[in-house]
């Protein structure tokens, strides 16, 4: 599963999201992410939730076929 | 003398699921890894292990490598995710070694650790 896969999964799954997804190692590393989401639907949750919410958008994908992401998550502006 | 290896000794699924239990209820701070605070297999839980570190000298740690499968999957009922490291703080589940960051980065771990 390639970043771009990621990215695309998140961004369908969490409204008005904008996911960037990066491999902090090294660039042909499939399995470990750096992961920024950028959404209003982060708004008042707590950091647990919003990172659940990613989590959540990732399903069986996480642990399958993504090793392990690095999750930062924010607001837009 | 068993030949030293790092080949974790397999535990049942039943021991593990046990395990989760019991240590998550039983510890203020309980940390499931990859690996041991010796010999931690994976940078994500040598990490999450250095931010506690600073602020605990009694985080139970335990070994998800000696059951993986079986961990994941009683982890996930406690904290709806199957990734590892997972960090717990009274019974409660704080997160990986990202949310560990974040909240270092913020200045708010000791006070999640409730030094």
């Amino acid at each position: 599963m390639n970043a771009d896969e990621v990215a695309a999964i998140i961004e369908r799954e969490i409204p008005d999201a904008t996911a960037t997804v990066t491999t902090p190692r090294d660039p042909d590393d499939d399995r470990h992410y750096a992961v920024d989401v950028v959404s209003p639907a982060f708004d008042g949750k707590s950091l647990v939730d919003q990172h659940q919410l990613v989590h959540d958008a990732l399903g069986d994908h996480l642990t399958r076929d993504i090793h392990a992401i690095e999750l930062t998550t924010s607001t837009p502006e | 003398m068993k030949a030293m290896s790092f080949e974790p000794e397999q535990l049942s699924r039943e021991e593990a699921h046990e395990n989760v239990k019991e240590t998550i209820e039983n510890n203020e701070v309980a940390l499931f890894m990859k690996g041991t605070e010796m010999l931690p297999q994976c940078g994500y839980s040598r990490k999450a292990l250095g931010l506690i570190g600073q602020h605990r000298d009694d985080v139970a740690t335990v070994n998800v490598l000696t059951a993986t499968e079986a961990y994941r999957e009683k982890l996930s009922e406690y904290s709806g995710r199957e990734t590892i490291p997972q960090t717990f703080v009274d019974g409660e589940f704080v997160g990986g070694s990202d949310i560990l960051e974040r909240l270092d980065d913020s200045g708010d771990l000791a006070e999640t650790l409730e030094v």
